[in-house]
């Protein structure tokens, strides 16, 4: 319980309250055996957000929305989805979330144009035009059979099905894999203006790049266990500045922690303020900080440093920290101020 | 309460499942036709006279007949051994065995069961249109062999030979010619002496032994993954049943086995004898036995039925409780 301890007087968007949640877990397992694919997953998703779901391989994600759609049978624990209990009425559930599986595969004796129809007349929220629109704004053949279409055009026949339905959710299982770049960035689009248009989005990818483009918050998964939440516009406050301290005295190998020589009214701001060994230039100094970065420039300036780099943490350090399972242990992300532990009831 | 827009659902769930079956549906129902016709037609090559004479040389091995030599030495029990014929067998047994399977572990097999199921359709719906679209297919290939046979029956002309009148001598045991005149060849429209609706309770029973394939096949598929492996378990069973209900013909202390083969619920030429022997009506009685220690007519295929319906339920439940497993 890294933050559970730490009381942190920075405003986030952790603090702020949230609309209704769409989708709600608690203590959500799911176990194959002695095999715990999902352990205890407490988790919301806001209406009209787009959430982010990370995590490697077999991290438990499909099996999470999996849950979700009433799939895969809850071992334990609950969850809701549009106000419906997936393991009690999957069909009411199903009919408020337009589902893209991982790897989306579709009838193959249909043509293009035919699984559209289909579809759109199979779901309560169908719309034909709009599921048209969507395959011509991803440039697809309709008329080519699903038999003979290539891998990439049957994950663009398979987001037109998905983009077809106005539901209020939409769970998206990594849904620019096979994808050229160009077509990526539509489907980016398409996402965002999903949001505009007040739906909430479930995407789930491995490409960090995305979510960090997309995405309102983000779950961190690891070994079927929610290790991580995150709030992107907090992680979007926080910036790492690098830069070399002049030696002013004897050269040295130790690193000295600073954090103590912070001025009080930014030590909140301040996560990390480390002087390494002596080099060529001086000492290599790193400062990570959170929040607004112009309250902080002022003190920076005054540190007389060379040199000086500022760069935004991605999403791509938190996520090595979660893949390595340094998550809860790792000082850096246990202060995160947009970071929150994955225990319910216990936030930043 | 059944809602407009999920019978829409049902509606496109049974146009997808008859697209997908509708290329075997059209070869199988032109093998049936034809071969309904072919086989009607083929019983006109072989004279009744000489028929008989061959028949009745493999007299011992009777008892692995469905059905009495005595039935086959007239046109209509001829003709209604087509339903017996290997080819009908056939192929019944792969539209149901490859309809079956195809439900669960052929969808997941494939895939599109992640997409199909992403929409809002129960899973007893998704099987049921299934199982509506394979009966339906079922019923119209049973429909197509008769239609075929009917085709056959109305079109074939017998030619038979009558000998002279002649009488037979006392102890001598020959034949005596009463005139000197040639045997004569009489031709006639093959409907005169077969009525195609006798056939039409053999026709219930071929669908009521496919209706059970089907079930059974639905149910397998139910509890797998790979549709190659529910086939393969399908056609285990199927084997087992055949050799169960072949060595209970075969020996006497093994007769009970038949009555653990579902083989032994599919007799179509009994019923066709029993309109032979009595009238159209006399296959479909629930209170009169066939014969002295069987069962009611009707009760053979209502019990492939009944059990074709229960592997149905089994299937749904079973479909209901199981985890679905993303696609491989």
């Amino acid at each position: 319980m890294p933050l559970s301890s730490q009381s942190r007087t920075v405003a986030s968007s952790a603090d702020l309250p949230l609309p209704a949640s769409i989708v709600a877990t608690s203590q959500l397992t799911k176990c194959y055996g002695d095999f715990e694919a999902l352990k205890q997953c407490t988790l919301d998703v806001s209406e009209g957000e787009i959430f982010g779901l990370l995590g490697p391989n077999g991290a438990g994600k499909t099996t999470l929305i999996r849950l979700l759609l009433g799939y895969l049978h809850v071992t334990s624990g609950s969850c809701r989805v549009a106000g419906f209990d997936p393991e009690e009425d999957s069909v009411a559930v199903r009919a408020r979330v337009a589902y893209l599986p991982g790897d989306a595969r579709l009838p193959r004796h249909m043509r293009g144009r035919g699984v559209l129809e289909f579809f759109s007349q199979m779901h309560p929220q169908g719309n034909l035009s709009r599921a048209l629109e969507v395959a011509e704004r991803l440039e697809l053949d309709l008329s080519r059979r699903v038999a003979f279409m290539s891998t990439g055009m049957r994950q663009k026949l398979a987001l037109a099905v998905v983009f077809g339905p106005r539901t209020p959710l939409l769970i998206l299982d990594e849904p620019t894999a096979n994808l050229d770049p160009t077509v990526r960035g539509e489907v980016l689009k398409l996402v965002l203006a999903e949001r505009e248009a007040g739906r909430t989005v479930m995407f789930s990818s491995h490409v960090l790049s995305e979510i960090e483009q997309t995405c309102d918050r983000v779950a961190f998964l690891r070994k079927g266990e929610l290790a991580r939440k995150l709030v992107m516009e907090d992680l979007f406050q926080r910036h790492r500045l690098t830069a070399w301290l002049p030696d002013t005295g004897a050269p040295t190998n130790d690193t000295d922690d600073l954090r103590n020589e912070v001025p009080e009214e930014l030590s909140s701001r301040i996560e990390r303020y480390q002087v390494g060994p002596s080099g060529p230039h001086g000492r290599n100094v790193c400062i990570d900080t959170a929040g607004d970065l112009a309250p902080t420039l002022g003190w920076i300036a005054s540190l007389n440093l060379e040199h000086v780099r500022i760069e935004p943490l991605g999403l791509h350090s938190v996520y090595e920290s979660v893949h390595l399972g340094r998550g809860d242990q790792d000082p850096d992300w246990a202060h995160a101020p947009g970071s929150m532990p994955a225990t319910p009831g216990v936030s930043s | 309460m059944i809602h407009w827009r999920e019978i829409g659902i049902d509606r496109m769930m049974v146009r997808k499942n008859i697209g997908q079956s509708s290329l075997l549906f059209v070869f199988l129902a032109i093998a049936l036709f034809a071969f309904g016709w072919v086989r009607v037609w083929v019983v006109k090559l072989l004279d009744m006279g000489q028929f008989q004479t061959i028949i009745e040389q493999f007299r011992d091995y009777e008892k692995f007949a469905p059905v009495s030599f005595d039935a086959l030495f007239t046109y209509t029990g001829r003709v209604g051994m087509t339903f017996d014929e290997p080819m009908v067998i056939l192929c019944t047994v792969i539209w149901c065995v490859a309809r079956g399977s195809d439900v669960v572990s052929g969808e997941l097999g494939r895939g599109t069961m992640e997409m199909l199921l992403s929409q809002p359709i129960s899973r007893a719906r998704f099987l049921l249109s299934h199982a509506l679209v394979s009966s339906v297919g079922l019923l119209l290939l049973c429909l197509l062999l008769w239609a075929g046979m009917t085709v056959g029956i109305e079109t074939t002309t017998l030619t038979e030979t009558v000998p002279p009148p002649s009488m037979r001598v006392p102890f001598l045991g020959f034949e005596l010619p009463l005139t000197n005149d040639e045997p004569v060849e009489i031709s006639f429209p093959m409907r005169e002496r077969v009525d195609t609706e006798t056939y039409t309770a053999s026709v219930f029973h071929l669908f009521a032994f496919g209706f059970f394939l089907l079930g059974i096949s639905t149910c397998f598929s139910s509890f797998d993954r790979y549709r190659w492996r529910t086939i393969g378990a399908v056609m285990t069973v199927y084997v087992i049943q055949l050799v169960m209900f072949g060595l209970g013909k075969a020996a006497e202390s093994l007769a009970w086995l038949q009555s653990l083969s579902f083989f032994n619920c599919y007799r179509p030429q009994k019923m066709t004898g029993l309109v032979r022997d009595g009238d159209l009506w006399s296959p479909w009685s629930l209170s009169t036995p066939i014969t002295e220690g069987m069962y009611p007519p009707l009760y053979y295929p209502g019990l492939l039925l009944f059990f074709g319906v229960v592997l149905y339920i089994i299937a749904i439940v079973r479909f209901q409780q199981r985890d679905l497993p993303a696609p491989l």
